[in-house]
């Protein structure tokens, strides 16, 4: 990340420097206005989904959930942590209902429990089936589409799923393939 | 499907007061801590988002988008969302944008519109993900997962384009 920011940022400067120098501030500032009312946006998710997943938490309802999801944890995810196995259940079945605002804390929250016993293979193998996007209905879409005046909004449906579970499928794979050959490496 | 959400908080909510959990107070506290997670996030984003704007500026990400258009006709991407493709991985709220007016343009039940549709449904905002998940821990060496996140996102964008010709 710091590679990538560093480059761009330093190319678009040096670009705006000789065709547009005035813009360059006036750019800076919008950014940090649009992060700041994506961080409302993103509160008033959190703020609901938190709020929920606190009483969950407290009326042991998620410890539950995580004490069934913890074999497939510890299989997939290699870890016997029951928070972190909690957090991630917590954090599939959000992204599973498409609502990937309310998966991201339970995500962080996970990644930070893993951090305690340095589980890096299962930070990242987390970070890889978000980032690849796990949705079984793709709602935001199909309300867009709908709103459009689409005639049959959800006929998407069947190609987002296949497309979704095609691309966590190849993530999955390419990535434990590629934590198995570094394995191999270093055992040599 | 629309009466999962109301099934979940009515389930939590009717569990929760079972259990003699203070309800008011333990929902409040959850909410507090949605305002630290959020306030947390703001570094990030505003240095990601003034990235983003710098981007578009200077030029370089309709230049990437013109060097890019051939390659992706190839692959079988219509050139009109390769910006879309290109954008997906930065920002959501810049993709959303962008895909509002291409459905907006070529009309819902186009092709292109929804190719649009399925790989903004079936792709994450990347970069915006590693830089939240990993805030402040220690974990390097992040390159290796995002390329192969991406490597798969574009698989599964090739995938969408044919899909949607034969769906």
């Amino acid at each position: 990340m710091n590679a990538v920011f560093t480059i761009i940022v330093i190319f678009s400067a040096v670009i705006i420097a000789f065709t547009a120098p005035d813009k360059l501030l006036s750019g800076l500032l919008s950014g940090a206005e649009n992060s700041l009312k994506t961080a409302l946006t993103l509160f008033c998710i959190y703020a609901v989904w938190m709020g929920l997943s606190r009483l969950a938490e407290k009326s042991r309802l998620s410890e539950k959930a995580a004490k069934a999801a913890l074999p497939l944890a510890k299989k997939v995810f290699k870890t016997n942590n029951l928070k972190a196995a909690e957090h991630i259940a917590m954090n599939l079945s959000c992204n599973l209902i498409g609502i990937g605002g309310a998966a991201t804390p339970y995500a962080v929250k996970a990644i930070g429990e893993l951090e305690k016993e340095g589980n890096s293979f299962a930070q990242k193998l987390l970070f890889v089936i978000n980032a690849t996007s796990i949705q079984l209905v793709p709602t935001t879409v199909i309300t867009l589409r709908a709103a459009a005046g689409s005639t049959s909004p959800s006929d998407i449906f069947l190609p987002s799923l296949i497309c979704t579970a095609v691309s966590t499928a190849t993530a999955i794979t390419l990535y434990i393939l590629y934590t198995k050959l570094n394995r191999k490496k270093r055992g040599k | 499907m629309q009466y999962i959400i109301p099934a979940i908080f009515i389930l939590v909510f009717v569990f929760a007061a079972a259990k003699k959990v203070r309800v008011y107070d333990e929902f409040s506290e959850g909410v507090k801590e949605a305002v630290k997670f959020t306030f947390s996030l703001i570094p990030c984003l505003a240095a990601i988002f003034m990235m983003c704007e710098l981007f578009e500026i200077s030029g370089l990400s309709g230049g990437v988008t013109n060097l890019l258009s051939p390659v992706f006709s190839a692959l079988g991407i219509p050139p009109e969302l390769t910006k879309l493709v290109l954008i997906k991985p930065f920002s959501g709220s810049g993709s959303l944008a962008y895909l509002t007016a291409v459905i907006e343009e070529h009309g819902a039940d186009s092709y292109i519109s929804r190719c649009a549709c399925v790989l903004y449904g079936s792709s994450e905002t990347v970069f915006y993900i590693s830089a939240v998940y990993f805030a402040g821990l220690k974990v390097k060496k992040l390159a290796v997962p995002i390329v192969i996140v991406l490597v798969s996102t574009l698989l599964s964008t090739v995938i969408a384009c044919l899909l949607c010709k034969l769906i």
